[in-house]
Protein backbone atom coordinates (compact mmCIF):
# COMPACT_ATOMS: atom_id res chain seq x y z
CA UNK A 1 0.00 0.00 0.00
CA UNK A 2 2.91 2.34 0.71
CA UNK A 3 4.13 1.93 -2.85
CA UNK A 4 0.71 2.93 -4.16
CA UNK A 5 0.54 5.93 -1.84
CA UNK A 6 3.85 7.13 -3.26
CA UNK A 7 2.86 6.49 -6.86
CA UNK A 8 3.01 9.67 -8.94
CA UNK A 9 3.47 11.73 -5.83
CA UNK A 10 5.53 14.15 -7.92
CA UNK A 11 2.29 15.40 -9.39
CA UNK A 12 2.11 18.80 -7.71
CA UNK A 13 -0.85 20.45 -6.05
CA UNK A 14 -2.36 22.87 -8.52
CA UNK A 15 -1.05 26.41 -8.62
CA UNK A 16 -3.21 29.50 -8.94
CA UNK A 17 -2.45 29.54 -12.66
CA UNK A 18 -3.51 25.92 -13.02
CA UNK A 19 -6.81 26.70 -11.30
CA UNK A 20 -7.55 30.08 -12.86
CA UNK A 21 -9.86 28.66 -15.55
CA UNK A 22 -11.80 26.43 -13.16
CA UNK A 23 -12.15 29.27 -10.67
CA UNK A 24 -13.46 31.59 -13.35
CA UNK A 25 -16.01 28.99 -14.40
CA UNK A 26 -17.16 28.64 -10.80
CA UNK A 27 -17.47 32.40 -10.35
CA UNK A 28 -19.37 32.70 -13.62
CA UNK A 29 -21.65 29.86 -12.58
CA UNK A 30 -22.24 31.48 -9.20
CA UNK A 31 -23.22 34.72 -10.88
CA UNK A 32 -25.57 32.97 -13.22
CA UNK A 33 -27.60 31.53 -10.39
CA UNK A 34 -29.52 33.52 -7.80
CA UNK A 35 -28.88 32.98 -4.12
CA UNK A 36 -31.00 30.14 -2.78
CA UNK A 37 -32.52 32.40 -0.17
CA UNK A 38 -34.16 35.57 -1.39
CA UNK A 39 -35.02 37.13 1.95
CA UNK A 40 -32.01 39.43 1.89
CA UNK A 41 -32.35 40.18 -1.82
CA UNK A 42 -28.63 40.60 -2.29
CA UNK A 43 -27.35 41.31 -5.73
CA UNK A 44 -24.04 39.61 -6.42
CA UNK A 45 -22.03 41.93 -8.59
CA UNK A 46 -18.81 41.26 -10.39
CA UNK A 47 -16.78 43.64 -8.20
CA UNK A 48 -17.94 41.81 -5.07
CA UNK A 49 -16.84 38.52 -6.56
CA UNK A 50 -13.52 39.95 -7.54
CA UNK A 51 -12.98 41.24 -4.02
CA UNK A 52 -13.77 37.79 -2.70
CA UNK A 53 -11.36 36.26 -5.16
CA UNK A 54 -8.64 38.74 -4.28
CA UNK A 55 -8.98 38.23 -0.54
CA UNK A 56 -8.81 34.47 -0.83
CA UNK A 57 -5.91 34.58 -3.22
CA UNK A 58 -3.97 36.90 -0.95
CA UNK A 59 -4.37 34.46 1.89
CA UNK A 60 -2.93 31.66 -0.19
CA UNK A 61 0.06 33.59 -1.46
CA UNK A 62 0.84 35.63 1.63
CA UNK A 63 4.14 33.90 2.47
CA UNK A 64 5.54 34.66 -0.96
CA UNK A 65 4.71 38.34 -1.08
CA UNK A 66 5.01 39.30 2.56
CA UNK A 67 8.12 41.35 1.92
CA UNK A 68 6.63 43.18 -1.03
CA UNK A 69 7.51 41.80 -4.43
CA UNK A 70 8.47 38.21 -5.07
CA UNK A 71 11.85 37.19 -3.66
CA UNK A 72 14.12 34.67 -5.38
CA UNK A 73 13.20 32.18 -2.71
CA UNK A 74 11.36 31.94 0.59
CA UNK A 75 12.06 29.61 3.49
CA UNK A 76 9.09 29.00 5.76
CA UNK A 77 9.15 26.97 8.95
CA UNK A 78 5.80 25.21 9.30
CA UNK A 79 4.00 24.44 12.57
CA UNK A 80 4.40 20.70 11.96
CA UNK A 81 8.19 21.03 11.98
CA UNK A 82 8.63 20.80 8.22
CA UNK A 83 10.23 23.53 6.15
CA UNK A 84 8.85 24.83 2.88
CA UNK A 85 11.18 26.32 0.31
CA UNK A 86 9.55 28.29 -2.47
CA UNK A 87 12.07 28.73 -5.25
CA UNK A 88 10.99 31.44 -7.65
CA UNK A 89 14.33 32.20 -9.24
CA UNK A 90 17.52 30.21 -9.39
CA UNK A 91 19.90 32.72 -7.88
CA UNK A 92 21.62 33.28 -4.54
CA UNK A 93 22.29 29.65 -3.55
CA UNK A 94 24.44 30.85 -0.65
CA UNK A 95 21.56 32.91 0.71
CA UNK A 96 19.27 29.90 0.54
CA UNK A 97 21.89 27.75 2.22
CA UNK A 98 22.25 30.30 5.02
CA UNK A 99 18.50 30.59 5.52
CA UNK A 100 18.15 26.82 5.68
CA UNK A 101 20.89 26.74 8.29
CA UNK A 102 18.95 29.32 10.30
CA UNK A 103 15.96 26.98 10.03
CA UNK A 104 18.11 24.18 11.41
CA UNK A 105 19.05 22.35 8.24
CA UNK A 106 22.65 22.06 7.07
CA UNK A 107 22.40 22.14 3.32
CA UNK A 108 24.46 22.46 0.18
CA UNK A 109 22.67 24.20 -2.67
CA UNK A 110 23.66 24.22 -6.34
CA UNK A 111 21.86 25.87 -9.23
CA UNK A 112 22.71 24.32 -12.56
CA UNK A 113 22.36 25.45 -16.16
CA UNK A 114 20.14 23.43 -18.50
CA UNK A 115 21.54 20.07 -19.59
CA UNK A 116 24.17 19.96 -16.88
CA UNK A 117 24.58 18.15 -13.60
CA UNK A 118 27.14 18.14 -10.85
CA UNK A 119 29.99 15.70 -11.38
CA UNK A 120 29.62 12.45 -9.45
CA UNK A 121 31.23 11.55 -6.14
CA UNK A 122 30.85 14.88 -4.43
CA UNK A 123 30.19 13.19 -1.10
CA UNK A 124 29.44 9.90 0.57
CA UNK A 125 25.69 9.33 0.68
CA UNK A 126 23.88 8.56 3.91
CA UNK A 127 21.94 5.93 2.00
CA UNK A 128 22.40 4.20 -1.37
CA UNK A 129 20.27 6.71 -3.27
CA UNK A 130 23.29 8.79 -4.26
CA UNK A 131 25.12 7.28 -7.19
CA UNK A 132 22.44 4.65 -7.58
CA UNK A 133 22.36 4.47 -11.35
CA UNK A 134 23.47 0.85 -11.24
CA UNK A 135 20.73 -0.38 -8.96
CA UNK A 136 18.38 -3.12 -9.98
CA UNK A 137 14.67 -2.54 -10.23
CA UNK A 138 14.04 -4.49 -7.05
CA UNK A 139 16.58 -2.36 -5.16
CA UNK A 140 14.97 0.80 -6.43
CA UNK A 141 11.50 -0.33 -5.46
CA UNK A 142 12.72 -1.01 -1.97
CA UNK A 143 14.77 2.15 -1.85
CA UNK A 144 11.94 4.49 -2.69
CA UNK A 145 10.24 3.37 0.49
CA UNK A 146 13.26 3.01 2.70
CA UNK A 147 15.94 5.54 1.80
CA UNK A 148 15.74 8.65 3.92
CA UNK A 149 16.97 10.86 1.10
CA UNK A 150 13.65 10.33 -0.65
CA UNK A 151 11.67 11.03 2.51
CA UNK A 152 13.64 14.09 3.63
CA UNK A 153 12.76 16.21 0.61
CA UNK A 154 9.55 16.24 -1.38
CA UNK A 155 8.46 18.41 -4.26
CA UNK A 156 5.01 19.66 -3.30
CA UNK A 157 4.32 22.24 -5.94
CA UNK A 158 5.70 23.61 -9.17
CA UNK A 159 8.05 25.90 -7.29
CA UNK A 160 8.01 24.43 -3.81
CA UNK A 161 9.74 21.69 -1.92
CA UNK A 162 9.11 20.52 1.62
CA UNK A 163 11.96 19.43 3.81
CA UNK A 164 11.21 17.04 6.66
CA UNK A 165 14.03 17.39 9.21
CA UNK A 166 12.83 14.31 11.09
CA UNK A 167 14.54 12.26 8.38
CA UNK A 168 17.85 14.10 8.65
CA UNK A 169 20.25 12.85 11.30
CA UNK A 170 22.73 15.03 13.19
CA UNK A 171 25.80 15.87 11.15
CA UNK A 172 24.21 15.02 7.80
CA UNK A 173 24.07 17.54 4.99
CA UNK A 174 21.09 17.92 2.70
CA UNK A 175 22.48 18.26 -0.81
CA UNK A 176 20.15 20.00 -3.25
CA UNK A 177 20.94 20.27 -6.94
CA UNK A 178 18.43 22.31 -8.92
CA UNK A 179 18.75 22.23 -12.69
CA UNK A 180 17.16 24.88 -14.87
CA UNK A 181 14.46 23.10 -16.83
CA UNK A 182 13.74 25.94 -19.29
CA UNK A 183 10.01 25.45 -18.78
CA UNK A 184 7.86 28.00 -16.94
CA UNK A 185 5.46 25.27 -15.90
CA UNK A 186 8.22 23.07 -14.51
CA UNK A 187 11.01 25.52 -13.93
CA UNK A 188 13.55 23.13 -12.43
CA UNK A 189 14.47 19.56 -11.75
CA UNK A 190 15.72 18.57 -8.36
CA UNK A 191 18.21 16.04 -7.17
CA UNK A 192 18.17 15.73 -3.36
CA UNK A 193 20.30 13.48 -1.21
CA UNK A 194 21.67 13.23 2.31
CA UNK A 195 25.42 13.31 2.72
CA UNK A 196 26.70 11.08 5.50
CA UNK A 197 27.71 12.75 8.76
CA UNK A 198 31.39 13.63 8.58
CA UNK A 199 31.49 13.45 4.79
CA UNK A 200 32.49 16.82 3.37
CA UNK A 201 30.55 17.90 0.30
CA UNK A 202 32.79 18.96 -2.55
CA UNK A 203 31.80 22.00 -4.60
CA UNK A 204 29.65 21.22 -7.61
CA UNK A 205 31.56 20.87 -10.86
CA UNK A 206 28.99 21.13 -13.65
CA UNK A 207 29.31 18.57 -16.39
CA UNK A 208 27.19 18.05 -19.49
CA UNK A 209 24.18 15.83 -19.09
CA UNK A 210 21.82 14.78 -21.82
CA UNK A 211 18.74 14.68 -19.56
CA UNK B 1 -17.48 39.82 2.43
CA UNK B 2 -16.40 42.04 5.29
CA UNK B 3 -15.35 39.47 7.89
CA UNK B 4 -12.49 37.95 5.97
CA UNK B 5 -10.63 36.49 8.93
CA UNK B 6 -13.76 34.75 10.17
CA UNK B 7 -14.43 33.36 6.75
CA UNK B 8 -10.90 32.09 6.31
CA UNK B 9 -10.98 30.45 9.74
CA UNK B 10 -14.48 28.96 9.45
CA UNK B 11 -14.96 25.24 8.90
CA UNK B 12 -16.37 24.04 5.61
CA UNK B 13 -19.89 23.49 6.89
CA UNK B 14 -20.06 27.06 8.16
CA UNK B 15 -18.81 28.39 4.84
CA UNK B 16 -21.36 26.35 2.92
CA UNK B 17 -24.18 27.50 5.14
CA UNK B 18 -23.08 31.08 4.84
CA UNK B 19 -22.82 30.75 1.06
CA UNK B 20 -26.57 30.19 0.95
CA UNK B 21 -26.92 33.90 1.65
CA UNK B 22 -23.56 35.10 0.36
CA UNK B 23 -22.72 32.96 -2.67
CA UNK B 24 -19.29 34.54 -3.09
CA UNK B 25 -18.17 32.86 0.14
CA UNK B 26 -18.18 29.59 -1.77
CA UNK B 27 -15.01 30.76 -3.56
CA UNK B 28 -13.17 30.34 -0.26
CA UNK B 29 -14.11 26.65 -0.30
CA UNK B 30 -12.65 26.43 -3.80
CA UNK B 31 -9.38 28.05 -2.73
CA UNK B 32 -9.17 25.75 0.26
CA UNK B 33 -9.72 22.42 -1.51
CA UNK B 34 -9.21 22.85 -5.25
CA UNK B 35 -5.37 22.59 -5.26
CA UNK B 36 -5.31 19.08 -3.78
CA UNK B 37 -8.50 17.95 -5.52
CA UNK B 38 -6.87 19.00 -8.80
CA UNK B 39 -3.79 16.97 -7.86
CA UNK B 40 -5.93 13.91 -7.12
CA UNK B 41 -7.77 14.19 -10.42
CA UNK B 42 -4.53 14.82 -12.30
CA UNK B 43 -3.07 11.61 -10.91
CA UNK B 44 -6.10 9.70 -12.17
CA UNK B 45 -6.88 11.44 -15.45
CA UNK B 46 -3.94 13.66 -16.33
CA UNK B 47 -3.79 17.47 -16.37
CA UNK B 48 -5.87 18.03 -19.48
CA UNK B 49 -9.03 16.63 -17.86
CA UNK B 50 -8.30 17.84 -14.35
CA UNK B 51 -9.32 21.45 -14.84
CA UNK B 52 -12.70 20.48 -16.27
CA UNK B 53 -13.38 17.94 -13.56
CA UNK B 54 -12.47 20.39 -10.80
CA UNK B 55 -14.66 23.11 -12.32
CA UNK B 56 -17.57 20.72 -12.81
CA UNK B 57 -17.16 19.37 -9.27
CA UNK B 58 -17.32 22.79 -7.64
CA UNK B 59 -20.16 23.96 -9.84
CA UNK B 60 -22.18 20.86 -8.95
CA UNK B 61 -21.30 21.36 -5.29
CA UNK B 62 -22.36 24.99 -5.45
CA UNK B 63 -25.67 24.12 -7.05
CA UNK B 64 -26.37 21.42 -4.45
CA UNK B 65 -24.99 23.19 -1.41
CA UNK B 66 -28.46 23.48 0.06
CA UNK B 67 -28.44 19.72 0.61
CA UNK B 68 -25.07 19.62 2.38
CA UNK B 69 -25.11 17.89 5.76
CA UNK B 70 -23.93 20.68 8.02
CA UNK B 71 -23.04 18.20 10.72
CA UNK B 72 -19.90 17.43 8.71
CA UNK B 73 -17.36 20.20 9.20
CA UNK B 74 -14.97 18.82 6.56
CA UNK B 75 -16.34 19.01 3.01
CA UNK B 76 -13.61 16.88 1.44
CA UNK B 77 -15.65 13.64 1.38
CA UNK B 78 -18.50 15.50 -0.28
CA UNK B 79 -16.24 17.10 -2.88
CA UNK B 80 -14.23 13.95 -3.59
CA UNK B 81 -17.47 12.00 -3.93
CA UNK B 82 -18.73 14.41 -6.57
CA UNK B 83 -15.34 14.28 -8.29
CA UNK B 84 -15.44 10.47 -8.24
CA UNK B 85 -18.67 10.59 -10.22
CA UNK B 86 -17.10 13.00 -12.69
CA UNK B 87 -14.05 10.75 -13.02
CA UNK B 88 -16.36 7.78 -13.57
CA UNK B 89 -17.77 9.52 -16.62
CA UNK B 90 -14.26 9.74 -18.01
CA UNK B 91 -13.24 6.20 -17.33
CA UNK B 92 -11.75 5.88 -20.78
CA UNK B 93 -9.43 8.82 -20.09
CA UNK B 94 -8.27 7.11 -16.92
CA UNK B 95 -7.53 3.75 -18.51
CA UNK B 96 -5.85 5.53 -21.43
CA UNK B 97 -3.56 7.32 -19.00
CA UNK B 98 -2.51 4.06 -17.33
CA UNK B 99 -1.91 2.43 -20.71
CA UNK B 100 0.08 5.40 -21.95
CA UNK B 101 2.18 5.22 -18.80
CA UNK B 102 2.87 1.55 -19.39
CA UNK B 103 4.13 2.41 -22.86
CA UNK B 104 6.02 5.63 -22.20
CA UNK B 105 6.88 5.60 -18.50
CA UNK B 106 5.75 9.23 -18.32
CA UNK B 107 2.82 10.60 -16.35
CA UNK B 108 1.81 13.89 -17.98
CA UNK B 109 1.24 15.63 -14.64
CA UNK B 110 4.50 14.73 -12.95
CA UNK B 111 7.39 17.06 -12.33
CA UNK B 112 10.23 15.22 -14.00
CA UNK B 113 13.20 14.33 -11.88
CA UNK B 114 11.70 15.44 -8.62
CA UNK B 115 13.32 13.99 -5.52
CA UNK B 116 15.11 11.26 -7.37
CA UNK B 117 18.49 11.28 -8.94
CA UNK B 118 18.45 11.72 -12.68
CA UNK B 119 19.64 8.22 -13.32
CA UNK B 120 17.13 6.73 -10.94
CA UNK B 121 13.50 6.66 -11.77
CA UNK B 122 10.44 5.29 -10.14
CA UNK B 123 9.23 3.60 -13.28
CA UNK B 124 10.21 0.22 -11.90
CA UNK B 125 7.92 0.81 -8.96
CA UNK B 126 5.04 2.46 -10.76
CA UNK B 127 4.70 0.42 -13.91
CA UNK B 128 3.46 -2.76 -12.15
CA UNK B 129 1.13 -0.59 -10.06
CA UNK B 130 -0.36 1.06 -13.16
CA UNK B 131 -0.88 -2.36 -14.71
CA UNK B 132 -2.62 -3.57 -11.55
CA UNK B 133 -4.81 -0.46 -11.27
CA UNK B 134 -5.88 -0.96 -14.85
CA UNK B 135 -7.27 -4.38 -13.95
CA UNK B 136 -9.41 -3.19 -11.04
CA UNK B 137 -13.07 -2.50 -11.57
CA UNK B 138 -14.12 1.10 -11.23
CA UNK B 139 -15.86 0.81 -7.87
CA UNK B 140 -12.88 -0.90 -6.23
CA UNK B 141 -10.43 1.55 -7.78
CA UNK B 142 -12.44 4.50 -6.48
CA UNK B 143 -12.28 3.20 -2.93
CA UNK B 144 -8.62 2.24 -3.10
CA UNK B 145 -7.46 5.56 -4.54
CA UNK B 146 -9.62 7.68 -2.26
CA UNK B 147 -7.74 6.03 0.60
CA UNK B 148 -4.26 5.90 -0.97
CA UNK B 149 -4.15 9.19 -2.90
CA UNK B 150 -6.82 11.40 -1.32
CA UNK B 151 -6.02 10.26 2.23
CA UNK B 152 -9.65 9.72 3.22
CA UNK B 153 -10.58 7.41 6.09
CA UNK B 154 -12.95 4.47 5.64
CA UNK B 155 -15.80 6.51 7.06
CA UNK B 156 -14.97 9.46 4.82
CA UNK B 157 -14.91 7.19 1.77
CA UNK B 158 -18.30 5.82 2.85
CA UNK B 159 -19.61 9.38 3.09
CA UNK B 160 -18.04 10.32 -0.25
CA UNK B 161 -19.54 7.44 -2.19
CA UNK B 162 -22.76 7.15 -0.15
CA UNK B 163 -22.11 3.49 0.65
CA UNK B 164 -21.96 1.70 4.02
CA UNK B 165 -18.56 1.48 5.76
CA UNK B 166 -18.78 -2.30 5.49
CA UNK B 167 -18.94 -2.00 1.71
CA UNK B 168 -15.89 0.27 1.76
CA UNK B 169 -14.01 -2.35 3.76
CA UNK B 170 -14.99 -5.20 1.44
CA UNK B 171 -14.14 -3.25 -1.73
CA UNK B 172 -10.82 -2.17 -0.25
CA UNK B 173 -10.04 -5.72 0.75
CA UNK B 174 -10.88 -6.99 -2.71
CA UNK B 175 -8.80 -4.28 -4.36
CA UNK B 176 -5.81 -4.98 -2.13
CA UNK B 177 -6.00 -8.70 -2.82
CA UNK B 178 -6.17 -8.04 -6.54
CA UNK B 179 -3.18 -5.71 -6.35
CA UNK B 180 -1.25 -8.27 -4.35
CA UNK B 181 -1.90 -10.91 -6.99
CA UNK B 182 -0.89 -8.63 -9.83
CA UNK B 183 2.34 -7.34 -8.35
CA UNK B 184 5.68 -9.09 -8.01
CA UNK B 185 5.96 -10.87 -4.68
CA UNK B 186 6.81 -8.56 -1.83
CA UNK B 187 6.01 -5.33 -3.66
CA UNK B 188 2.65 -4.82 -1.99
CA UNK B 189 3.13 -4.07 1.66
Amino acid sequence: MNALTGMWQNVPAASRDDLAGARRRLLDGMQARPALTTSRRRVVTAPRLLVAAGVAAAAVTAPLVAGGGTPAYAVTENPDGTITVALNEMRDPEGLRADLLTAGVTADVSFLAPHTRCADSRFEGADPSYGSRGHTEAQLRKGVEQWRSFAATQVVDVREIRIRPEFIRPGETLVLEFRDNQDARRPWRLGAWLAKAGSPVKPCTPVADAG
Amino acid sequence: MTTTREVVAADDATLIERSLHEPEVFAVLFDRHAPLLHRYVTRRLGPSDAEDVVADTFLAAFQNRGDYDRGRPDARPWLYGIASNMIGKRRRAETSLYRAYLRSGMHPGEIPGAQVEDGVNTLAVNRPLARALLRLNRADRDVLLLVAWAGLSYQEVADALAIPPGTVASRLNRARNQMRQDLPEGDWQ
